[in-house]
C-alpha cells in the first residue's frame, strides 16, 4: 500500500502558512513570472467574491475590492516543500518527493495492519501534524502510487469547495501557460462501499476549506476507477479527442481495453494512462532525505521600521522550527538570526539556547529579549531565522553543584541585564595576569564548575591581605601636596583636607614595550576624617585618587 | 460576622497558609514584639537569612563592608551558590577582592536606580541564591530617591525563596529588611597590611532587629 500527501493550492499555501493574517481573507496569488501575470490559485474567501484562476491583477481586484494579492514566491515554496517531506519523514521512512505539494509514502513495514481504522488515524496524524505546521492536506492511501494520488485529488460531491466551480467544461484541469498545473478532484467520484473517506481530525486554522473529508482509502481499486473520469487522469489533450471519439468516458473503460491494444493504438503515451489506473502498475518510489536544515525565511512586501511588526513573524517562525523538530524527536540547540537591511548590509545574531528546548515561550523570549536592544541604520526588509537541531537533555541535578536551576531563565535575565547596563558591564569577572591596575575581563557566565576545596575564607589566604578597594573608575583627579616627599595633604572632589598618614611609595610600571606604556607611583594615604584611600601620581606627574579601602 | 468567627477564620488561615499575611493588620502593640535592643558581635562572615533582606549599613568609609562582601562571596563559592553582585557604582575591584570568581555574575551599575532594576530582574529569575546589592558608594541624592515600595518589592520576591539578599548601604534605608548589620568601627592604615580573615574577625557588627523582622518574628494567633 501506498499513501500520497497532498497540498492542494501549494503555492498559495506556501505563502500564506507565514502570514497568519491574511487567515480567512481573500486572497489571489499572481504569477509574475509568466508572460502576462495572472491570478493563479484563490482561497474561498476569493473565490466567493467571484475571483477565479486565470483572471489578470486588476480584473480580480475589479471583482473583489478587498482582495489581497500576493506574489508567488519560489523560497516560501522550497521551504513549504521542505515541511512537507520533514513531516513525512516523521510518519514514514520510504518516501518520494513527487512533484511541489505530493509526497508518496510507501506503507510497506509500518505497524498498521489491514484494517481500515488503522490507516484512517495514521493519515489523520499526518494531517494533524501538517496542519500544526499550518499546511491543509489531503491524504489518499491505495495500492499503487498513482491510485494513491487519484484517491487524494478525488472528492465526493459536495466535499469540495474550491476547484471546480470555474472550470466549466474543464473538468477542474487548468493549465495556464503550461507553466503551472493544479491538481483536480473528481467531481463525479462518490465514495462508495470499495472506498472509504475518513473524517480526519484536522487541527489549525480552516482558511481554505480543503479537508471536509481529507483522507479517502481506496480498498477495491475496480471499483474506485471505473466511473472516474478520464480527465482526472489529466490525459494530453490529442488523446483525450480520440478516446472520446472511441466512446471512451471513464477509466474504468480506458482499463477495460487492455494495455497491448491500447498501445498498439494509440502509442506509449496511452500507455502512461494505462498505468495511472492499473492496480498492478506498482513502480518503485524514488527515494528522498528529508534536508536537516531547518530554516524559515520570509521577505517583507514593506519595510520594517520598528521591531514590534517582527515579533509576529517571529513567533509563527519560532513556532513553526520547533513543531518541525518536534516531529524528528529533537529540540532547538540554537537560532541563527539575520535581518537583511534596505541598505544593503544585514544584522546578524546567534542565539545559543543554554539548555536545549522545543518550548516556542522560553525560545521566543529569548530571542524578543535580545531583539528589543537592537537598533539597525535602515529598514528591515527580510528575515532569516535558522535553529541547530539537538537531542532534548536530561539534566539530573546534583546536590553538590552550581548549575543553574533554569538555564533558559538566567539566559533571559542575562540578556536583559545587558540591555539595562550595556554588553560590556555584565558577566563574570575574571583578573587578567598584568601587573597593570584594573586589568580584567568579563566574560559568559557558566555556572557549572566544580567546586574546589579550599578551607580558607578567601581563595588565596596568604597574599589576601588587607581592606578591599573600592575603586572610582574613572581615578578622580587630585592635588596631592608632598612635603619631605611624603604627602600630607588632598584635594579632590571627594575629600579635600590633611592626609594623617601615609605608607608608600609602591612603584610599578609595565607594557613599555607597547605604545599604552604605564608607570605610577601608589601611596596608601589616611585622612584626618579617618578614610583610607589610595592616590597615585601618573607618568606625567599628575595626581589621582584610585579608590577608598573599605 | 462576630469577632470570634473572624479570629477562628484567621487562625485557620495562618494554621493552612503560614506564610500569607495578606489578612492580617500587623501586630498589636505588645511588650512581646517589640524590636530586640541591639547586639554587638564580633568577627566572621554574617549568616544572611533566606528569603529575607539584609541590611549592612557602612556609615562611614572604611568600615569593611567591601571585605565583608568578599567574604560574602567566597563563601558563596564555597556553598555552591551562584552569588550575583549589583555594583552600584562599579566600585567593585576583582582583583583587590581575591577571591573564587567563577560563581560570581558582576552587574556593573551606573546609578542606583539601574542597580535597582538590576536586582529586581535578578530577584524574578530566582537562579541566583545570594544578590549583593551594594549602594555604598552611591550619592545620598540617588538613595533618597528611592521609594519604600521597592523594599517592599524586593521583600515579596524574596519571599517562598531559598534565596538570600543583602542590601549595603551608606544610612539606614531597607525599611522591609528582616535584620541591619551596622559597621560602627574604622580601620586604620595599619589594617593594610594585616591577614583578611584576621581583619574580618575584627569587624564589628551591631546586629539590630528591624520593626518588619519583629512583626514577621510575632505569632499570627496573638496578631488576631
Amino acid at each position: 500500500m501506498f499513501a500520497v500527501i497532498l497540498i492542494p493550492d501549494f503555492c498559495l499555501q506556501a505563502v500564506l502558512r507565514l502570514e497568519p493574517g491574511l487567515e480567512g481573507q481573500a486572497v489571489a496569488l499572481v504569477d509574475s513570472e509568466l508572460p502576462k501575470p495572472v491570478v493563479i490559485e484563490v482561497t474561498s474567501a476569493a473565490r466567493a467574491q467571484g475571483v477565479s484562476e486565470g483572471l489578470t491583477a486588476s480584473q480580480a481586484m475589479a471583482r473583489c475590492p478587498h482582495l489581497v494579492s500576493r506574489a508567488r514566491s519560489a523560497a516560501r515554496e522550497h521551504l513549504a516543500s521542505e515541511v512537507l517531506l520533514q513531516c513525512a519523514y516523521a510518519f514514514s521512512p520510504q518516501l518520494e518527493a513527487t512533484r511541489p505539494g505530493v509526497c508518496t509514502l510507501s506503507l510497506k513495514g509500518l505497524p498498521l495492519g489491514p484494517e481500515t481504522a488503522a490507516m484512517e488515524q495514521w493519515a489523520a496524524k499526518i494531517i494533524e501534524a501538517l496542519a500544526s505546521l499550518h499546511l491543509e492536506a489531503r491524504v489518499g492511501i491505495a495500492i499503487t502510487p498513482a491510485l494513491a494520488l487519484l484517491a487524494a485529488q478525488s472528492d465526493p460531491p459536495g466535499a469540495h469547495l474550491n476547484f471546480c466551480e470555474n472550470s466549466a467544461g474543464q473538468s477542474g484541469n487548468l493549465n495556464i501557460e503550461g507553466n503551472h498545473s493544479r491538481q483536480a478532484p473528481h467531481p463525479a467520484l462518490s465514495p462508495s462501499d470499495g472506498e472509504r473517506v475518513a473524517e480526519g481530525r484536522v487541527r489549525g486554522s480552516q482558511k481554505l476549506s480543503y479537508a471536509r473529508q481529507p483522507v479517502r482509502i481506496v480498498r477495491d481499486p475496480a471499483e474506485f476507477i471505473a466511473e472516474m473520469p478520464l480527465t482526472a487522469l489529466e490525459p494530453p489533450p490529442e488523446i483525450l479527442e480520440i478516446l472520446r471519439r472511441w466512446g471512451i468516458r471513464t477509466a474504468g473503460a480506458l482499463l477495460a481495453l487492455g494495455k497491448e491494444r491500447l498501445t498498439e493504438r494509440i502509442g506509449p503515451a496511452a500507455l502512461e494512462l494505462f498505468k495511472r489506473v492499473s492496480p498492478r502498475a506498482i513502480r518503485p518510489l524514488k527515494p528522498a532525505v528529508p534536508p536537516q536544515k531547518y530554516a524559515e525565511e520570509m521577505e517583507f512586501e514593506n519595510e520594517i521600521e520598528t521591531v514590534e511588526p517582527l515579533w509576529f513573524v517571529l513567533r509563527r517562525f519560532v513556532e513553526q522550527l520547533s513543531r518541525r523538530l518536534e516531529l524528528s524527536h529533537q529540540v532547538v540547540a540554537a537560532f541563527h538570526l539575520r535581518l537583511n537591511l534596505a541598505s544593503g548590509s544585514a544584522y546578524e545574531h546567534a542565539f545559543h539556547i543554554p539548555a536545549p528546548t522545543g518550548n516556542v515561550d522560553v525560545l521566543f523570549r529569548i530571542l524578543q529579549t535580545h531583539l528589543e536592544t537592537v537598533r539597525t541604520d535602515s529598514p528591515i526588509v527580510s528575515l532569516r531565522l535558522m535553529a541547530t537541531p539537538s537531542r532534548a537533555a536530561t539534566h539530573q541535578f546534583g546536590l553538590f553543584e552550581t548549575s543553574l536551576r533554569d538555564p533558559n531563565q538566567f539566559a533571559e535575565t542575562l540578556g536583559r541585564l545587558t540591555a539595562l547596563c550595556g554588553a560590556d558591564r555584565v558577566g563574570t569577572p575574571e583578573v587578567l595576569a598584568t601587573h597593570r591596575p584594573d586589568a580584567f575581563r568579563l566574560k559568559t557566565p557558566e555556572f557549572g564548575a566544580t567546586r574546589k576545596d579550599n578551607p580558607s575564607l578567601f581563595a588565596n589566604a596568604a597574599s589576601a591581605q588587607g581592606l578591599l578597594l573600592r575603586r572610582l573608575r574613572p581615578a578622580v583627579s587630585a592635588r596631592i601636596e608632598f612635603r619631605r616627599q611624603r604627602p600630607v595633604s588632598l584635594r579632590s572632589s571627594i575629600f579635600s583636607g590633611t592626609i594623617a598618614g601615609a605608607r608608600g611609595p609602591f612603584l610599578s610600571s609595565g607594557d613599555w614595550w607597547e605604545q599604552n606604556r604605564w608607570s605610577r607611583e601608589e601611596w596608601d594615604v589616611q585622612t584626618v576624617d579617618g578614610a583610607l584611600y589610595r592616590i597615585f601620581l601618573g607618568a606625567d606627574g599628575g595626581g589621582f585618587v584610585e579608590g577608598v579601602y573599605d | 460576622m462576630p469577632a470570634e468567627r473572624i479570629i477562628q477564620l484567621r487562625q485557620l488561615l495562618t494554621e493552612r497558609f503560614p506564610g500569607s499575611r495578606a489578612f492580617t493588620n500587623g501586630p498589636a502593640f505588645s511588650p512581646d514584639n517589640l524590636p530586640s535592643p541591639p547586639r554587638t558581635a564580633t568577627g566572621g562572615c554574617p549568616d544572611l537569612e533566606p528569603g529575607a533582606l539584609t541590611e549592612i549599613v557602612s556609615e562611614k568609609r572604611g568600615t569593611g563592608s567591601a571585605l565583608l562582601l568578599a567574604a560574602l562571596i567566597q563563601r558563596a563559592f564555597q556553598e555552591n551558590r551562584v552569588t550575583a553582585l549589583v555594583d552600584g557604582r562599579d566600585s567593585f575591584d576583582p582583583a583587590s577582592a581575591a577571591v573564587e570568581l567563577s560563581h560570581l555574575l558582576w552587574v556593573r551599575c551606573h546609578s542606583a536606580a539601574e542597580a535597582l532594576k538590576a536586582a529586581d530582574l535578578l530577584l524574578r529569575d530566582r537562579n541566583v541564591a545570594l544578590i549583593l546589592l551594594d549602594l555604598a558608594t552611591n550619592p545620598a541624592v540617588e538613595l533618597r530617591k528611592i521609594q519604600p515600595t521597592t523594599w517592599y518589592r524586593f521583600q515579596r520576591l524574596l519571599e517562598h525563596t531559598s534565596a538570600a539578599c543583602a542590601v549595603v548601604t551608606p544610612f539606614a534605608l531597607v525599611s522591609s529588611a528582616r535584620s541591619r548589620l551596622i559597621l560602627p568601627a574604622r580601620f586604620s592604615l595599619e589594617a593594610l597590611d594585616r591577614n583578611r580573615e584576621v581583619l574580618l574577625a575584627e569587624i564589628q557588627v551591631t546586629v539590630s532587629e528591624t520593626r518588619h523582622s519583629a512583626r514577621n518574628r510575632e505569632p499570627r494567633q496573638k496578631t488576631a
